[in-house]
C-alpha cells in the first residue's frame, strides 16, 4: 500500500516524455474477439495530444511573462496562468468579484494591495508574498 | 487530530473510468458481482453534449458522458439499493467529519474531487477538472487511504491534501459532495428491470431530446463547426480546438472513445442476460463505433503533430464525424425499437 513510484518501471517506453509511470484500462473491440479490456500506458497518438495541450500552456505563460516583466500586467496574471486558472476560477478561491480579480491584475492597482490580499493570493498559488511581489522570480 | 486507525477491507481494481469503476467496486464490497461496464451502463454513463458559446480552458465546451454523480446515483436507484449522496457540505471540517464517521462505521465512501491538486494523480493530468471521483476506505493517523480507479495501486492522501481536493473551485466544483451504500446488500438482484429502464433512457437521452447540441444531433452540430474552424479561427486555433476534443476524447475518464467501448461492452452483457440477438447486434454495432471514434482521434493527432500544415484537413474530420454520428444513431434507433 504505497504511493506509485515516480519513475519509470522496467519494459515503459522510456522515450516518450508523459504517462510512463501508471498503466490504466483500456477498452478495445475487435469483431472475432469482442470486447477485451486490458492495462496500458497512454499510446503515441494520446501523448501527442495531451504535450500539445501542455506546450499550449506553456506559451501563454510565456507570453504572459513577457507582458508582466514590460510593466503591462501585474505578477497576479503571471501566477494565475501558471497554475492554469481562470478569472473566475481565481475568483472563486479568492472568494471576490471577478471583477475585482480583473482590477489586480493591472500593475498599478496591484502596488497598492494589502498585506491580507497578498498573503491570500500568495497561498492559492503556493508561494510567499516576496515571490509574489518582486518579479526576480518571474524573470527566471 | 486523533491517531486512531480504521481500514476497511476493501478491494482496489482499477478500471476505465473513475466513477462507474468506483461504484462498481462500492457494488462488489457490499457484495453485488456488478462490473464496471455494467455500472456504466445501467447509470447512462453515456452522453453527449457540445455547448461552443461556453469556453474550458479557452476551447469550445464539450462531454461525452452524463454530469458527475449520476452512475452512482442512477445505477443504485435502479436496483433498488438503499444509498446517500450528499450533495453540498458548506464547512470543510464537517465534512472531514462525516467521513470519519463513515469509516468508523465501515462504510468506504465515495468523494467527487478536483484533480488539480490530488497530489498522487500523474502530473500530466492536473488540470482544473472537478469531475473525479476516488473512494475513501481508511483512515491512519493523519493520512486517508483512497482507491482511486486511474492508479493501479491504492493511495495515500493527507487531511489537508484531502480538504484541497473536496473544495476545488470551478465549474462543477465539488462542495464536499459525497456517497455511500447502506451496508451489505443482503437479496440477490435480477438486473433485467434497470436494464431495461437504464437503456430506454440512454436512448432517450442521446437520439430523444428536441435539442440540436444534445445526443448524436449534438456530435452533428461539432462535425459541422469543426470544418468550419480553420476558416474561421486560422491553423493555430483550429488545432487547439481539435486538441481539445481529441482530449476529451481520449484522456479524461477514459475519454469519450473509451465511454462508447463501456457502453457496448454494457449492452453484450445486457444482451447475454436476456439471450437476446438484437442487444447483441447492438453492442457489435457500438464496438465498431468505438473504433470509429479511435480512429478518429488518431487522425485528429496526426494533425495535431503538424499544426501548420495539417495532413488530415478538418474536412474530411469532420466527415469522419458526422460517419460516427451516423453509425451512433444507428445503435440507439436499433435499440429503440427493442421491448424489453
Amino acid at each position: 500500500m504505497g504511493k506509485t513510484e515516480q519513475t519509470p518501471p522496467e519494459g515503459a517506453p522510456q522515450e516518450e516524455k508523459y504517462y510512463t509511470y501508471n498503466r490504466e484500462i483500456f477498452y478495445h473491440f475487435d469483431k472475432e474477439k469482442g470486447y477485451t479490456r486490458a492495462n496500458d500506458y497512454q499510446n503515441s497518438s494520446n501523448q501527442v495530444i495531451i504535450k500539445q495541450s501542455w506546450d499550449a500552456a506553456d506559451e501563454r505563460l510565456q507570453e504572459v511573462r513577457q507582458r508582466v516583466l514590460a510593466g503591462i500586467q501585474s505578477p497576479v496574471a503571471f501566477f494565475m496562468e501558471k497554475r492554469l486558472l481562470e478569472v473566475p476560477m481565481l475568483a472563486a478561491y479568492m472568494e471576490i468579484g471577478a471583477w475585482r480579480v480583473r482590477r489586480h491584475l493591472k500593475p498599478g492597482v496591484f502596488k497598492k494591495l494589502s498585506q491580507p490580499t497578498l498573503k491570500k493570493y500568495a497561498d492559492i498559488f503556493g508561494i510567499t508574498v516576496e515571490q509574489l511581489t518582486s518579479l526576480d522570480f518571474i524573470k527566471n | 487530530m486523533e491517531s486512531k486507525t480504521t481500514i476497511i477491507n476493501y478491494t482496489h481494481s482499477q478500471a476505465g473510468h473513475c466513477e462507474s469503476g468506483a461504484t462498481s467496486n462500492l457494488f462488489k464490497f457490499n457484495g453485488l458481482d456488478i462490473s464496471e461496464p455494467m455500472a456504466f451502463g445501467l447509470g447512462n454513463g453515456l452522453y453527449f453534449s457540445y455547448i461552443p458559446f461556453l469556453k474550458v480552458q479557452y476551447a469550445p465546451m464539450m462531454s461525452f458522458r452524463n454530469l458527475p454523480n449520476t452512475v452512482f446515483k442512477r445505477s443504485t436507484t435502479y436496483l433498488g439499493i438503499d444509498h446517500t449522496v450528499v450533495k453540498k457540505i458548506k464547512d470543510p471540517g464537517q465534512a472531514m467529519d462525516a467521513l470519519d464517521r463513515n469509516l468508523e462505521n465501515g462504510l468506504p465512501t465515495g468523494l467527487q474531487v478536483g484533480v488539480f491538486q490530488l497530489t498522487f494523480f500523474p502530473p500530466e493530468y492536473r488540470m482544473h477538472y472537478n469531475m473525479h471521483n476516488l473512494v475513501v476506505f481508511g483512515k491512519e493517523g493523519n493520512n486517508y487511504h483512497v482507491s482511486d480507479t486511474v492508479m493501479e495501486l491504492p493511495q495515500v492522501i493527507s487531511y489537508d491534501d484531502l480538504v484541497r481536493v473536496r473544495y476545488a473551485k470551478g465549474p462543477f466544483a465539488p462542495e464536499g459532495k459525497m456517497y455511500w451504500i447502506h451496508g451489505k446488500v443482503a437479496q440477490e438482484i435480477d438486473l433485467k428491470p434497470a436494464i431495461a429502464i437504464a437503456i430506454k433512457k440512454t436512448v432517450k437521452e442521446m437520439i430523444g431530446i428536441p435539442f440540436p447540441l444534445i445526443g448524436v444531433k449534438g456530435i452533428r452540430w461539432m462535425a459541422r463547426d469543426m470544418k468550419k474552424w480553420p476558416k474561421k479561427h486560422g491553423n493555430e486555433k483550429a488545432s487547439f480546438y481539435l486538441g481539445q476534443v481529441l482530449r476529451m476524447a481520449e484522456d479524461f475518464g477514459t475519454g469519450g472513445a473509451g465511454f462508447r467501448f463501456i457502453y457496448g461492452s454494457f449492452l453484450k452483457e445486457a444482451g447475454e442476460i436476456y439471450n437476446h440477438d438484437g442487444i447483441l447486434e447492438a453492442a457489435d454495432l457500438m464496438g465498431k463505433t468505438a473504433n470509429k471514434w479511435r480512429e478518429f482521434t488518431y487522425a485528429g493527432a496526426r494533425n495535431c503533430k503538424n499544426r501548420a500544415k495539417p495532413t488530415e484537413d478538418y474536412g474530411h474530420l469532420g466527415d469522419m464525424m458526422l460517419e460516427i454520428a451516423a453509425s451512433e444513431e444507428m445503435v440507439f434507433r436499433k435499440l429503440e425499437k427493442i421491448k424489453l
